[in-house]
C-alpha cells in the first residue's frame, strides 16, 4: 500500500512518521509547497522571532529521520490536482505520483486586508518560516510596530517586539484581545499584561487605508487617527486550504468535510490537522481546530485509522501561549458555557477559571497554572460532571482529583458492561 | 549539559539555564527535577520531554 501525504506541517508530518511507527511497510511520500523540512510554528511568534532560538531547534524532527524512516519527501512542490478515479495526484512539477491512501494535510494561509495594502513594503504576514527572518529585520529597537489583530499570533508577536525595545501598537477589531477563544472580561486580562508592558492597545479598531510612505506605513482609522508605522502585522486569522479537494469533488464546507476517523466524502481520501472540518463528539456540531496540538495528535489519529486501526478521534482543543512569561492556556469550549468559576486569585497573574455548561465541565482557561490546565482537560474528556465547588477548592489537588474520578469512572463503565453481559447471559 | 524537549509542545529545558521561574537553579541536571515536575508550557508530564540535544 502506498501512502501519498499534501502537507509537511506537523499534521502531514506526524502522520508520515505515525505511519511507519505503526508497522506500515509500504512507501510513503510527504510532499508539500514549503521549502523547508518540517518545522514547529509555535516558536515563529515567540524565542524564534526573539532571535533566542537558532533554527535548528525549530525542526519538527532531527533532518535524518525522513531518510532513517523511508519516508519520501518532497519539498516546495505544490499539488495541482487530483485525480480520485484513477488515485493520482499531479504536481506543478509535472510529477504524477500514484496512490492507494491519500491524506490531505494542506493546513491554511494567513487571513489577509485587500490586496493593495498587503502588496505594500514593511507589510507582514506569519505563518512559515521564511515570513520570520524579513519580520524580525524591521524589530529594531525604537522602531514602531502596528500589530493588525490580538489573537494569539498577533499577541505573541507584540510580546516579543516589545522584548526587543520596538514600540508596539496593536489594532483589534473585537471589542478584546483573543476573542474568539476567550471571554471578553478574561481577554481584558491580556490587554492589561499588554498595557502594563507598554503596548498600546487599540480595540474596536477600524482600518480606512493603508498609504504607503518612504520607510513605513501610514494607517488611517475610521476615527480619523492615523498611526505611522515602521512596520505592519497582519495576523487576523486563517483560511483553510481547500481548493485542492473542492476541486476533486471532495465535500468541503469551512474545511475538509471529514468523520471521526478523518475519511472525507472520497474513497481512500483522508484529511487532518488545520484544515479538517470534523465533528464535536461533546457538544455537537461542526467545526475545525486551528491549533498545533490537534494538528499532531489528528495526524497520528487518521495516520492509525488508514491503517484500519477505526478508532475514532474525539479531542478536546488546547492551545498555549506565552506572552511576557505568563503561560496562557485555553482548552475545551468556554463560549459554550452558562456557568464560570476561578480558582485562586484572579487579579494575580497565576489563576485558573473553568467553564460549566448545564452541570458538566466544557472549558478552562488559566493563566500560569499548567499544570492544574492538564487535570482539567482530562476531566472534560473522561469524567465531565463535576462540581464547580470542588474545583474552586484550594485545598484539593486537580491532578490527584483528576485521577481519582476518571478511575471511578472506568471502573462505573466496567461495572455497567459486566453487568450488561450478566443480563444477556441471564435472557438467554 | 544537556537539553530535554517536551513531546507534546516542544518547550525545552537547558539543564545549562535551568528554570529560574520554577526556582530550578542553572545547572541542575534533568534527574535531579522531581518527578512531579511538569512542562511550564503546555502542563505534559516529566516522562513526556525527551533529550534532545547534548551540550
Amino acid at each position: 500500500m502506498k501512502v501519498v501525504i499534501v502537507g509537511t506541517g506537523v499534521a502531514g508530518a506526524s502522520a508520515a512518521i505515525a505511519l511507519r511507527n505503526e508497522g506500515h511497510r509500504g512507501p510513503i511520500t510527504l510532499i508539500g509547497s514549503d521549502p523547508e523540512d518540517p518545522y514547529r510554528r509555535p516558536p515563529l511568534s515567540k524565542d524564534f522571532l526573539g532571535g533566542t532560538m537558532p533554527v535548528e531547534r525549530t525542526r519538527l524532527k532531527p533532518p535524518t529521520i525522513w531518510a532513517e524512516k523511508e519516508i519520501e519527501l518532497i519539498k516546495g512542490a505544490n499539488a495541482e490536482s487530483i485525480d480520485v478515479g484513477g488515485k493520482t495526484i499531479h504536481l506543478d512539477s509535472g510529477q504524477v505520483l500514484q496512490y492507494d491512501q491519500l491524506l490531505l494535510a494542506t493546513g491554511g494561509r494567513p487571513k489577509v486586508l485587500k490586496s493593495e495594502f498587503m502588496d505594500m513594503t514593511h507589510v507582514y504576514t506569519l505563518r512559515h518560516l521564511r515570513d520570520v527572518a524579513p519580520l524580525r529585520n524591521e524589530l529594531n529597537a525604537g522602531s514602531h510596530l502596528v500589530v493588525v489583530g490580538a489573537g494569539l499570533i498577533g499577541s505573541e508577536v507584540a510580546a516579543t517586539a516589545k522584548g526587543l525595545g520596538v514600540k508596539v501598537t496593536i489594532l483589534e477589531a473585537a471589542s478584546a484581545p483573543i476573542a474568539r477563544l476567550m471571554p471578553a472580561w478574561l481577554g481584558e486580562k491580556v490587554a492589561s499584561l499588554h498595557k502594563d508592558m507598554g503596548v498600546k492597545m487599540v480595540m474596536n479598531a477600524r482600518i480606512e487605508s493603508f498609504n504607503q510612505y518612504e520607510g513605513g506605513v501610514r494607517i488611517s482609522m475610521a476615527s480619523g487617527n492615523r498611526i505611522d508605522a515602521n512596520a505592519v502585522l497582519v495576523a487576523i486569522g486563517m483560511t483553510p486550504n481547500i481548493e485542492l479537494a473542492a476541486n476533486a469533488e471532495i465535500e468541503v464546507a469551512d474545511g475538509i468535510v471529514v468523520d471521526a476517523y478523518g475519511r472525507t466524502s472520497q474513497d481512500s481520501v483522508w484529511a487532518a490537522g488545520d484544515v479538517a472540518n470534523m465533528e464535536n463528539g461533546f457538544l455537537g456540531g461542526r467545526y475545525r481546530i486551528e491549533h498545533w496540538t490537534n494538528a499532531q495528535d489528528h495526524g497520528v489519529a487518521v495516520a492509525k485509522n488508514i491503517l484500519g486501526q477505526n478508532a475514532p478521534y474525539n479531542p478536546v482543543p488546547w492551545c498555549w501561549s506565552d506572552q511576557y512569561g505568563v503561560s496562557l492556556q485555553i482548552c475545551g469550549w468556554p463560549d459554550a458555557s452558562d456557568d464560570v468559576g476561578v480558582r485562586g486569585d484572579i487579579n494575580s497573574n497565576s489563576f485558573l477559571t473553568f467553564f460549566h455548561r448545564k452541570g458538566r465541565l466544557v472549558g478552562s482557561i488559566a493563566f500560569s497554572k499548567p499544570k492544574e490546565l492538564r487535570a482539567i482537560r482530562e476531566l472534560i474528556g473522561k469524567s465531565p460532571f463535576i462540581s464547580p465547588e470542588l474545583l474552586s477548592d484550594p485545598k484539593v489537588d486537580l491532578a490527584e482529583l483528576a485521577k481519582s474520578q476518571i478511575e471511578a469512572e472506568q471502573f462505573e463503565n466496567k461495572r455497567n458492561e459486566t453487568a450488561a453481559i450478566k443480563d444477556l447471559v441471564r435472557e438467554r | 549539559m544537556k537539553i530535554w524537549q517536551c513531546q507534546q509542545c516542544g518547550f525545552e529545558y537547558d539543564e545549562a539555564k535551568g528554570w529560574p521561574e520554577e526556582d530550578i537553579a542553572p545547572g541542575t541536571k534533568w534527574e535531579d527535577i522531581p518527578d512531579d515536575w511538569s512542562c511550564p508550557d503546555c502542563g505534559a508530564a516529566k516522562a513526556d520531554f525527551e533529550m534532545v540535544e547534548v551540550g
